[in-house]
C-alpha cells in the first residue's frame, strides 16, 4: 500500500462514510506547537503501486489537531483547529469559497471533534478550555455548551447506537457520559490515574467504551458497571494518543501511542495485543478504521506519513 | 508565544506525568521506563541542523542492496562463480529503481584478491549477465578492504566532477576462488625499510600487535564478537535485512557425489546465533602463542557482493526516485602499517571534520569488525557509544568478504538510517586497511524535504514562451 507524505507533522486521520477510498488527514506545521496547518483529502489509489491521489487541501492559520466528516453530506468536513476555531469545509466548492463557515467560541485549542452518525446533523468539539461544544451544521453559534471538566477534554464522541449521548475524555483523569437531554453530565468514571487522551464507543455494545490514557494503557469499560473495567491492555510503551474501536467486529480494537506504535488488540481474549506495527518513526497520533472495508486501518504520525493498509499485511510493503 | 509554550507544556505532561505514583505494568514490572525530561534545544547556531544544505548536484543514493554473504569455500557460494554475485545485485539496482541502464555512466568495482585483468573482465561480463548494454563502461579498483568503499566515493567523485550523472559503485569478493597469497618473490629491500616489511604481515599479526599495544584483552573481544553475533541475528531473524538482500539463485555442488543441485540463497549463513563467551574462550589463538586473537573473534573470510546505485539529487527528483541516502564526504589515511587495525580511529574523525561536523554528530556506525582487537581498541579511542556502532552485527558475524564489504555497509548502514528516522541523520562506514590505512565516508539519511513530492510530474511545459525553452 502507499504511502503519503504530508508537508506538516499528521494530527489525525479520518475515512470518509461516503467512500470506501478517501480519506482525511489533519496536519499541523512544527508538530502543532507553532504555525500554520492544513487539510488533507486524499484517495486511495486503485492499484498499490500507484501513489496517493491529492483531492484537496485547505490552509488554516492555526494547526488542524482533528477532522470529522459529515455524515450528511459526502463532500463536507470540519476541522478542528488549533486558535479554537471550527473550520467547516466544502469540497464540492471551489477552494476559493472555503471554508464556508469558521465558528469561533472556544477559547483554546480545540482538540477533537465528531459528528452525530445517528442523527447526522449535528456534531460536538472539545476543547482545551475544559468544555465541549454542540454545533449543527446551519446554526452560526453553538447550541449548547457542557461545562464540567477540569481540565483539557481530549476527545468527545458520539454513541454510535444512542441519538443524544456521547462521551469525553479528559485530562482530569475522568471519563464523562453525557445525554444531551440531561443538564449535565450522566455519569463520571475515574477511568485512570493519568490524563485520558482518547476514548471511543464499541459499535455492537452500546455500553462498552474504551480509553487510551498517559499510564501507556487502554482499558475497556462497561458504563454498568463502571467501578472495574473489562479489560485492560497494557503493550504500550509511553502515552497512548488514540483508540478506536472497529466497526466490523464488536472485541478489536486499534490504539495509536506516543512509543510510535499502531497495536491492534482484541480484549475479549487472555492475550490480547493482536497486532503491532513499528512503521512510524516519530509519535504515532492519529488512527482510524474504515466504515466501508473492512480491516482497513490508516495512520499517521508526526513523522509526516500517512500509511493505509489491511490489518494482518506490513503497512510498509508497496 | 505563550500559546507554544502551553502547547509545548501539555503534551510534555503526556509523556512526563508531574503524578509521582508508579505507573501498574501487566507483566513487566521490573523494568521501569526511563525517566524523560526536557532539555534545552542542543542545536546551537553552529549545529549541523540548521546548516540544512539540499542542493540539486549533491550526490545521493536511490538504492544500495547486497547479496547475502555466505563462508568461503563452504558456505553457500561455494561453487558460485564471482561475476554470478556481482550480476544480481548489478541488476537488482537497476530494476528496484526502474532506472534505464543504458543512462548509467560507470560501473566502478571494488574488489581485492583475484588477478586484477581478469577480475576486471569478469565485472563487463557480470555487467552483461545483468542487462546492461555494452555501451556502459566498468572498472575496478582496489584499495585492499576499503574496495567497496573506495568504489563508492569514486563514483561520488566523478560525478561531482561532472564525467557523468549516474553511476554504480559496487564490491565483489570470491574467497573461495582467490585465496589470500603472495605471488613471487619479496623484493630484498624490505630488510631495511621496516615499514615496508611490516606491510608484509599477516593481518593477524597486525591484530596481535594492537591488542597487545593498546591493551584490549581477550574477554573484550570475545564479548565483542558475542555482541555481533547477537545483534546479526536478531536482525536477520526480525527480517530486517529483507530490506538490503538480493537473493541469489545459484548452485551448490556436493563434495562427496559431484551432484549439483540448484539453490537459492537469501540470508547470511556466517553467523552463529548462540555464540556465548564460553565457548570463545576455548578457542586457541591462531596468530600468536599466547596471543589473543581467535577464529571466533576475527572477521569470517567470505563470499558477497553489493551494489549502490548513485546519482545527483536533480536526476534523482526528475524521475521521482525516494532518497535512500547522501553522500557526505570521504577520507582516506594512512597509519603504521604493523598495526593497521588503527585505521577507523584515523580515518573517522578526518571524514567527519570533512564534513562539518562533531563526532557527536553522527548518529550511526558501521566500523568494519575486521578483528575484536582493532574494532574494540577504535570504538574506545574514539569513545564512541556501543549502541550506534554495528547495530546489525558486523564483519565477525557476518564475514567480511573484503572488496564488497564497503559497499554491504553501504546497504546496511542506509537501510537502518531510514528505519530510524528523521532523528538518525548522519551516519560513517569505516574500516581498517591491510598495509596500513583506513577509509572513512560520512553519509547522510535521505528524505530531505521536499516541498513538491506530491507534485505532479510536468511531462513537457507549453506555458513558456518558445525563447524560454
Amino acid at each position: 500500500m502507499p504511502v503519503f507524505k504530508t508537508p506538516f507533522n499528521g494530527y489525525s486521520v479520518k475515512f470518509s462514510p461516503f467512500y470506501e477510498s478517501r480519506l482525511a488527514v489533519a496536519t499541523a506545521q512544527n508538530f502543532g506547537i507553532l504555525g500554520n496547518g492544513r487539510v488533507h483529502i486524499l484517495d486511495l489509489p486503485p492499484t498499490p503501486s500507484s501513489p496517493f491521489v491529492e483531492l484537496a487541501s485547505f490552509e488554516t492559520a492555526d494547526g488542524v489537531y482533528d477532522v470529522a466528516w459529515s455524515e450528511s453530506h459526502d463532500s463536507l468536513l470540519v476541522a478542528a483547529v488549533a486558535d479554537g476555531s471550527l473550520k467547516i469545509y466544502d469540497l464540492s466548492l471551489p477552494p476559493t469559497s472555503n471554508p464556508i463557515r469558521s465558528l469561533h467560541e472556544h477559547s483554546r485549542e480545540v482538540q477533537s471533534v465528531d459528528y452525530n452518525p445517528v442523527r447526522r446533523d449535528s456534531f460536538i468539539s472539545s476543547s482545551w478550555d475544559d468544555s465541549i461544544k454542540l454545533w449543527t451544521l446551519d446554526r452560526p453559534t453553538s447550541i449548547r455548551s457542557f461545562q464540567e471538566h477540569a481540565y483539557c477534554v481530549y476527545a468527545a464522541v458520539w454513541n454510535p447506537r444512542h441519538a443524544d449521548v456521547f462521551a469525553s475524555a479528559s485530562g482530569d483523569c475522568t471519563l464523562r457520559v453525557w445525554d444531551v437531554r440531561e443538564p449535565g453530565s450522566t455519569m463520571v468514571v475515574a477511568a485512570h490515574e493519568f490524563e485520558i487522551l482518547s476514548c471511543d464507543w464499541n459499535k455492537y455494545d452500546d455500553c462498552v467504551i474504551a480509553t487510551a490514557s498517559v499510564d501507556k494503557s487502554v482499558r475497556v469499560w462497561d458504563i454498568r458497571t463502571y467501578r472495574t473495567p473489562l479489560a485492560v491492555l497494557n503493550g504500550h510503551g509511553y502515552a497512548v494518543r488514540k483508540v478506536k474501536f472497529s466497526p466490523h467486529n464488536r472485541s478489536f480494537l486499534v490504539s495509536c501511542s506516543y512509543d510510535m506504535t499502531v497495536c491492534a488488540w482484541d480484549y475479549m481474549v487472555e492475550d490480547a495485543r493482536i497486532g503491532q506495527y513499528g512503521h512510524h518513526t516519530e509519535f504515532a497520533v492519529g488512527v482510524d478504521m474504515s466504515v466501508l472495508v473492512e480491516g482497513l486501518i490508516a495512520s499517521t504520525g508526526w513523522d509526516e506519513l500517512v500509511y493505509v493498509w489491511q490489518y494482518g499485511t506490513d503497512p510498509r510493503a508497496p | 508565544m505563550e500559546k507554544a509554550i502551553n502547547r509545548q507544556r501539555v503534551l510534555l505532561e503526556h509523556l512526563r506525568p508531574s503524578s509521582s505514583s508508579s505507573f501498574v505494568y501487566g507483566s513487566d514490572s521490573s523494568s521501569s521506563s526511563p525517566p524523560i525530561s526536557a532539555s534545552a534545544c542542543a542545536a546551537g547556531d553552529s549545529a549541523a541542523y540548521h546548516r540544512t544544505s539540499v542542493f540539486g548536484d549533491d550526490v545521493v543514493i536511490v538504492a544500495a542492496y547486497r547479496t547475502p554473504i555466505c563462508k568461503a569455500k563452504r558456505g553457500g557460494f561455494k561453487d558460485t562463480y564471482a561475476d554470478d554475485l556481482l550480476a544480481p545485485v548489478l541488476k537488482a539496482v537497476i530494476e528496484k529503481t526502474n532506472v534505464n541502464p543504458s543512462e548509467v555512466g560507470d560501473i566502478v568495482v571494488g574488489t581485492v584478491l583475484a588477478p586484477g585483468s581478469q577480475r576486471a573482465t569478469e565485472c563487463r561480463m557480470a555487467a552483461f549477465y545483468a542487462g546492461f548494454p555494452e555501451t556502459v563502461p566498468i572498472r575496478t579498483v582496489n584499495r585492499q578492504c576499503s574496495s567497496g568503499l573506495q568504489a563508492v566515493a569514486d563514483v561520488a567523485a566523478a560525478i561531482r566532477a561532472g564525467f557523468y550523472d549516474i553511476g554504480i559503485g559496487a564490491g565483489l569478493e570470491s574467497m573461495t576462488s582467490s585465496p589470500l597469497a603472495w605471488e613471487g618473490s619479496v623484493n630484498p629491500k624490505v630488510k631495511i625499510f621496516e615499514q615496508a616489511q611490516n606491510c608484509l604481515l599477516p593481518m593477524g599479526i597486525t591484530s596481535e600487535n594492537v591488542a597487545h599495544r593498546f591493551g584490549v584483552t581477550r574477554q573484550e573481544q570475545d564479548q565483542a564478537a558475542v555482541e555481533s553475533h547477537q545483534r546479526a541475528a536478531a536482525a536477520t531473524a526480525s527480517g530486517k535485512f529483507k530490506d538490503e538482500i538480493i537473493p541469489v539463485p545459484t548452485k551448490i555442488v556436493d563434495p562427496i557425489t559431484g551432484d549439483e543441485k540448484p539453490i537459492t540463497i537469501s540470508i547470511d549463513d556466517g553467523i552463529r546465533p548462540n555464540a556465548r563467551s564460553s565457548d570463545l574462550a576455548k578457542l586457541k589463538p591462531v596468530f600468536k602463542k599466547d596471543g589473543s586473537t581467535t577464529a571466533g573473534n576475527s572477521s569470517q573470510v567470505s563470499d558477497g557482493a553489493g551494489a549502490v546505485l548513485l546519482m545527483k539529487r536533480s536526476i534523482a527528483v526528475q524521475k521521482g526516485l525516494p532518497i535512500l541516502g547522501v553522500f557526505r564526504t570521504f577520507a582516506a589515511v594512512g597509519v603504521d602499517p604493523a598495526i593497521m587495525g588503527v585505521g577507523p580511529a584515523a580515518a573517522i574523525p578526518a571524514a567527519v571534520k570533512a564534513a562539518g561536523l562533531e563526532l557527536d554528530d553522527i548518529d550511526l556506525f558501521e566500523i568494519n569488525e575486521a578483528f575484536a582487537s582493532q574494532f574494540v581498541y577504535c570504538r574506545n579511542k574514539l569513545e564512541l557509544d556501543p549502541e550506534k556502532i554495528n547495530v546489525n552485527g558486523g564483519a565477525i558475524a557476518l564475514g567480511h568478504p573484503l572488496g564488497a564489504t564497503g559497499a554491504r555497509c553501504v546497504a546496511t548502514l542506509l537501510h537502518e538510517m531510514k528505519r530510524r528516522g528523521k532523528d538518525c541523520r548522519f551516519g560513517v562506514i569505516s574500516m581498517c586497511i591491510g598495509s596500513g590505512m583506513g577509509a572513512a565516508a560520512v553519509f547522510e539519511r535521505g528524505d530531505a524535504v521536499d516541498d513538491l513530492c506530491n507534485a505532479r510530474v510536468v511531462q513537457s511545459n507549453s506555458l513558456l514562451s518558445k525563447d524560454a525553452q
